[in-house]
């Protein structure tokens, strides 16, 4: 939305040039198995993904850079675990600040401590901050030099789009000429204004809450640790609640609720922002100068597509849902849709699945963007009371709080947590009963365990594609020659021959293999199916669910 | 006791109600509850004791 006239730019941006493809009778003559709509950290995250797996793809991006301003701020754990598969989660941990706890304060009282889960466990901390526009930098970077297998070609608009049974036709427009270009796949990763939603006539259904927040980037240095901070009805801001984030080069993001009676493009200006921004610094006891980088005005929507794929036509990210920011669920969540689908658009590219695994891409996220509403809904209600009535019982809530921790639970900010698919059409029946572990449709557990190339994590030792994870005392693993997986042996001791070991103890209780159990582990790290024994049949049926 | 879920479900129950009643008669609906709510304690000693913790701060 608006930036202030002072804007700065969070880092040096890398302009990137127009590379027109060859036009042959003002069409690109390659057909591409894939082309994205949008180069956002979606877009970006699926043609990394796609190239993981083999896939070539054509990415579509209107600019000429990453994106300006203050948008997404946090990533989670579990997407981490996914930009690790794509190669960049040490980049971007090297850049974050990782955090794990918050302190929520009633007027000038603290009333909610938020600890993130954390154990010893975990290959990741449980939240990172990181501009959007650095993260996406990342991806860039690395999706440019991946230039065999993604073709970005920046400063390029689709103007609209023909999809016939057999592939989509894009009009594209550039400042050298117009050109077509013709696709078997088309993903709209083009965000919340999609041109492709629009291009097919499609629309949101779900609600929009009427409170608004404005957003503020600040440059400020501050010794203050990394951790979330929320303040209800504060001294500096009576009324309001503001929250505030550190982010890396000395950034720290502001959000604060405008009261019901203004006008956001009025309480937008800088003129009305940085006063606000200054009484709560100066309360807080920050005295050291600072200047602002960024405002925006936000108002929360939880809206959805119906469904995710349209034919040849799949949605993700911001163009198939948006979600309220309270629980940092959006880019998250598109980075977990991209996560979902580049492993099922390469089979069906490959030839390895029938398209219905797509349907099954959209089933699933669809789900997980009705959680994610219903979860940033409830952060929503407390964090932007959308009547008189939740704004009364917050007061109250908040009150209480203050002496009894029995009602601080009801401030938590309910931040994302992975997602278990418990429906899924590729989950196996799970009936052999394990004592414990993750249930079909579930993510992994994280657990460290030795192997032959030292300490590991868990979900690290998985392969491309579907991987068996078989966790027995010391019985050789199974044979699985000529079967469309990778195979793990995990022993429960040092065992010659095993791909590793539970050195700690802790993995096989974790899984309930007491003594043994078998996991059968999607590309994207969801359970397919478990088994205390395995049957080549059970198996081979999981598989089927997915695979031809 | 209440789990922290079920916490959360019956606070979100009763905002939901309330905004259907309509700010002016809030107080009459909240009224009732706590009516309600000292039945189904049936202890006027924790009565009591909830009565006073609602009561501090409220004044301004």
């Amino acid at each position: 939305m608006a930036a202030v006239p002072e804007y700065h730019e969070y880092f040096a941006y890398r302009h990137y040039p127009l590379r027109p493809p060859r036009i042959v009778d003002g069409a690109d003559p390659v057909r591409h198995p894939v082309a994205i709509v949008g180069g956002g950290p979606i877009g970006l995250a699926l043609a990394l993904g796609l190239a993981r797996h083999g896939v070539r793809s054509v990415l579509v991006e209107a600019d000429d850079t990453v994106t300006y301003g203050s948008r997404a701020a946090c990533i989670s754990r579990r997407s981490l675990e996914m930009l690790d598969q794509l190669g960049v989660a040490r980049d971007v941990l090297d850049q974050a600040l990782a955090w794990t706890a918050g302190t929520s304060y009633y007027r000038d009282v603290p009333v909610y401590r938020l600890q993130m889960p954390m154990d010893e466990n975990q290959r990741f901390p449980p939240m990172v901050n990181l501009q959007q526009c650095m993260c996406e930098q990342v991806l860039a970077d690395r999706a440019e030099a991946l230039a065999d297998r993604i073709d970005i070609r920046w400063q390029t608009k689709l103007a609209s789009m023909a999809q016939r049974d057999d592939g989509v036709e894009l009009a594209l427009e550039t400042a050298e000429g117009n050109y077509r270009l013709n696709a078997d796949w088309v993903v709209a990763c083009d965000g919340a204004r999609s041109a492709v939603r629009q291009a097919l006539g499609l629309r949101f259904s779900g609600t929009t809450y009427d409170g608004t927040y404005i957003i503020v980037d600040i440059h400020l240095e501050s010794d203050y640790p990394t951790e979330r901070r929320a303040w209800f009805d504060p001294p500096s801001n009576p009324g309001s609640t503001i929250l505030m984030h550190k982010q890396p080069r000395d950034i720290w993001r502001v959000d604060y609720q405008l009261r019901d009676d203004e006008d956001p493009q009025e309480a937008v200006k800088p003129e009305n922002v940085l006063p606000r921004v200054r009484s709560h610094l100066e309360w807080i006891g920050e005295r050291d100068d600072w200047r602002p980088v960024w405002i925006s005005a936000y108002r929360a929507n939880c809206l959805t597509l119906d469904s995710y794929r349209h034919g040849r036509v799949l949605f993700a990210g911001d163009a198939a849902h948006l979600v309220p920011i309270f629980g940092v669920r959006g880019m998250n969540s598109g980075i977990d849709d991209a996560h979902n689908l580049a492993w099922k658009l390469a089979a069906v590219v490959q030839g390895k699945a029938r398209d219905r695994l797509l349907d099954s891409y959209s089933a699933e996220r669809v789900f997980a963007a009705r959680e994610n509403i219903r979860h940033a809904s409830k952060s929503t209600e407390f964090m932007a009371p959308p009547s008189a009535a939740f704004k009364l019982m917050r007061e109250a809530a908040l009150g209480l709080a203050t002496k009894d921790p029995f009602f601080a639970t009801l401030i938590n900010p309910r931040q994302t947590s992975a997602i278990t698919f418990a429906d899924s059409p590729l989950n196996a029946a799970d009936s052999d009963a394990l004592p414990a572990g993750p249930v079909p449709g579930a993510v992994l557990a994280e657990c460290p365990v030795e192997s032959r190339q030292g300490s590991q994590h868990l979900t690290a030792l998985l392969g491309m594609g579907y991987t068996l994870l078989s966790l027995t005392a010391s019985d050789p693993r199974p044979t699985l020659a000529g079967w469309p997986l990778t195979g793990v042996w995990i022993a429960s001791r040092q065992t010659s021959g095993a791909d590793a070991w539970d050195a700690t103890g802790r993995l096989f209780p974790l899984y309930g293999a007491a003594p043994a159990a078998f996991y059968l582990v999607r590309p994207d790290g969801h359970v397919a199916g478990r088994w205390a024994t395995l049957k080549p049949q059970s198996l081979r049926a999981a598989l089927g669910r997915a695979l031809d | 006791m209440l789990t922290d879920q079920e916490l959360d479900e019956v606070y979100t129950q009763a905002c939901y109600t309330m905004t259907e009643v309509g700010e002016a008669r809030t107080p009459v609906f909240l009224a009732r509850l706590a009516l309600l709510l000292m039945k189904e304690v049936g202890d006027s000693r924790r009565i009591r004791s909830a009565i006073e913790a609602a009561r501090v701060d409220v004044s301004t």
